[in-house]
């Protein structure tokens, strides 16, 4: 009895060895797509090692195509026009493509593995994306949990970017990541200055990004970025312009307003910017000095709650901005924060007659 | 309850790396169908369901969102605190649905305790009774959740 036992937990064994021998064969076997070839706009050929996402591929070939949460299929800014090859839509691309661009061939390159050849059409903006290495010349401390970190440009060593645009971050493997993940940052820093960007980073609680900036950065440290990205930036108009922002979301409007006084623009301009407490207030002396140096600009800090003393606005950004808009209907509106401050914001003053082709904004903090 | 091939298929959808990056389930080595019933149980013995536990959640988060990024105040010894950011996160069971990324961040006055989900915990909880692994980032006790959220 006990050797029949014995013989038969012996074969089960052998045949769940062999089975799991025929698994890892097939692994190399079928999961070995070779070299397969990106054809870019019907006339650059890339050869690239297959079984990466298209995002990680192309990155690989010095393509950066942009992406706010690091390719982990959220964002859904990882659009890219895949002519060819690709295979059909996969379930988690579903979500962030339209019909529309379902049927002219969107994909989310975050999600798309490389399998075969594939053809692509980029834009030209894409292409001409670059990676940069930098160094950390300086970590400034704005408050307890922001910090302000400057990047000096190594190689290539000038950044050329618009005032508002941000920048991908990567952050090493270490132990939050087994592999690096970029996360987006506006440059907070004058665009004309192009041998150094600087970033402002809001700690999050267990953020593999802000956790490494805050843990594990250090001045001197190499820090590799890629970019430019974005289109919000200041137009060229003249018109009235009302600038709301909260938390990290100053960042690209300090850079735009840089851009303001070195143009000496003239146009009447408003930021309101929104806090918690006081505690959470940066760069107020900064701000009271574009005051001074940008002809028509006013700077306005709410603050949610306060114990101390404040003669300032007080309550919600979207109060203040209530009670001291009342026209919109020929006003610019710039909105950097979270979604839904944007939302709640750019619905207000909706009804004070903005319209969707005067709002700009970038709905991450 | 037995883990049918349906859930090896969510499971494997929980793991590092699919949805997220350190994934639902932390260091928790039970199958998924064990994590489901045990939470489950513990509901019941508290005599409640995933689906108040979710709606009381839910409560709280919409009252947050009206902060647009700062403390709200509710029912006098709550306050709670919403934060987002750009971008959706699909459910790891298979259905339609996207939820936003936020983060909610509760403290109970009273007992000067904080409890702390995201958008997409509060649909799993409250569709799929699941309260993530042992040693996930955003693991919630059920028992806790409970006593803060004065269930």
């Amino acid at each position: 009895m006990m050797t029949e036992l014995l013989v038969a937990v012996a074969v089960i064994a052998a045949l769940s060895a062999l089975l799991a021998l025929l698994l890892l064969t097939a692994d190399a076997v079928l999961l070995a797509y070779g070299e397969c070839t990106l054809t870019i706009n019907e006339e650059e050929e890339k050869v690239v090692e297959g079984g990466n996402s298209l995002l990680a591929g192309l990155m690989d070939e010095g393509i950066f195509v942009p992406s706010a949460c690091g390719g982990r299929g959220s964002c859904g800014l990882c659009k890219v026009k895949v002519l060819e090859g690709g295979g059909p839509l996969l379930p988690t691309e579903m979500p962030h493509l339209t019909e529309e661009e379902r049927e002219d061939h969107w994909r989310l390159s975050c999600q798309l593995k490389i399998r075969g050849d594939m053809a692509l059409e980029l834009p030209e903006e894409i292409l001409s994306l670059q990676e940069y290495k930098t160094r950390v010349k300086r970590i400034t401390e704005l408050n307890y949990d922001t910090r302000m970190v400057r990047l000096e440009m190594v190689e290539p060593p000038e950044l050329k970017f618009k005032a508002g645009q941000y920048i991908q971050l990567q952050t090493p493997a270490y132990g939050l990541t087994p592999e690096p993940v970029y996360r987006a940052y506006s440059m907070a820093s004058p665009a004309d200055r192009r041998d150094y960007i600087e970033l402002i980073i809001r700690r999050v609680p267990g953020g593999i990004c802000t956790t490494y900036v805050f843990e594990l950065l250090e001045e001197g440290d190499e820090a590799t970025v890629n970019g430019p990205y974005g289109d919000f930036v200041l137009s060229e108009t003249d018109r009235e312009i009302v600038f709301i922002a909260g938390g990290s979301g100053i960042a690209p409007i300090r850079s735009i307003l840089f851009q303001m006084e070195r143009e000496q623009n003239p146009r009447r301009a408003t930021f309101f910017y929104g806090c918690n407490e006081l505690r959470d207030l940066y760069l107020v002396e900064e701000m009271r000095e574009f005051e001074q140096k940008v002809p028509n600009f006013e700077y306005v800090p709410v603050v949610a709650r306060h114990e101390g003393e404040w003669d300032g606005e007080t309550g919600l950004v979207t109060e203040a901005v209530d009670r001291r808009v009342e026209d919109c209907s020929d006003t610019e509106v710039y909105l950097c924060g979270s979604p839904g401050m944007i939302d709640a914001s750019v619905k207000l003053l909706q009804g004070k007659g903005l319209t969707e082709e005067r709002t700009f904004y970038d709905k991450f903090a | 309850m037995k883990q049918s091939p349906q859930l090896d298929l969510v499971e494997a959808r929980m793991r590092p790396g699919a949805i997220s990056l350190h994934g639902f389930l932390g260091k928790d080595t039970r199958p998924l169908s064990q994590i489901l019933e045990e939470d489950h149980n513990t509901v019941n013995e508290l005599g409640v369901t995933h689906r108040l536990i979710a709606d009381r959640m839910e409560f709280f988060t919409e009252q947050g969102q009206k902060g647009l990024g700062t403390t709200v105040e509710v029912e006098g010894h709550f306050e709670v605190r919403v934060e987002e950011v750009r971008g959706v996160l699909p459910c790891p069971w298979p259905h339609k649905g996207l939820y936003g990324k936020l983060n909610v961040y509760l403290r109970n006055l009273e007992l000067d305790k904080e409890l702390t989900w995201t958008g997409l915990q509060v649909h799993l909880i409250g569709a799929h009774g699941f309260y993530e692994g042992r040693g996930s980032p955003f693991r919630i006790e059920p028992q806790e959740a409970c006593r803060i959220l004065e269930l």
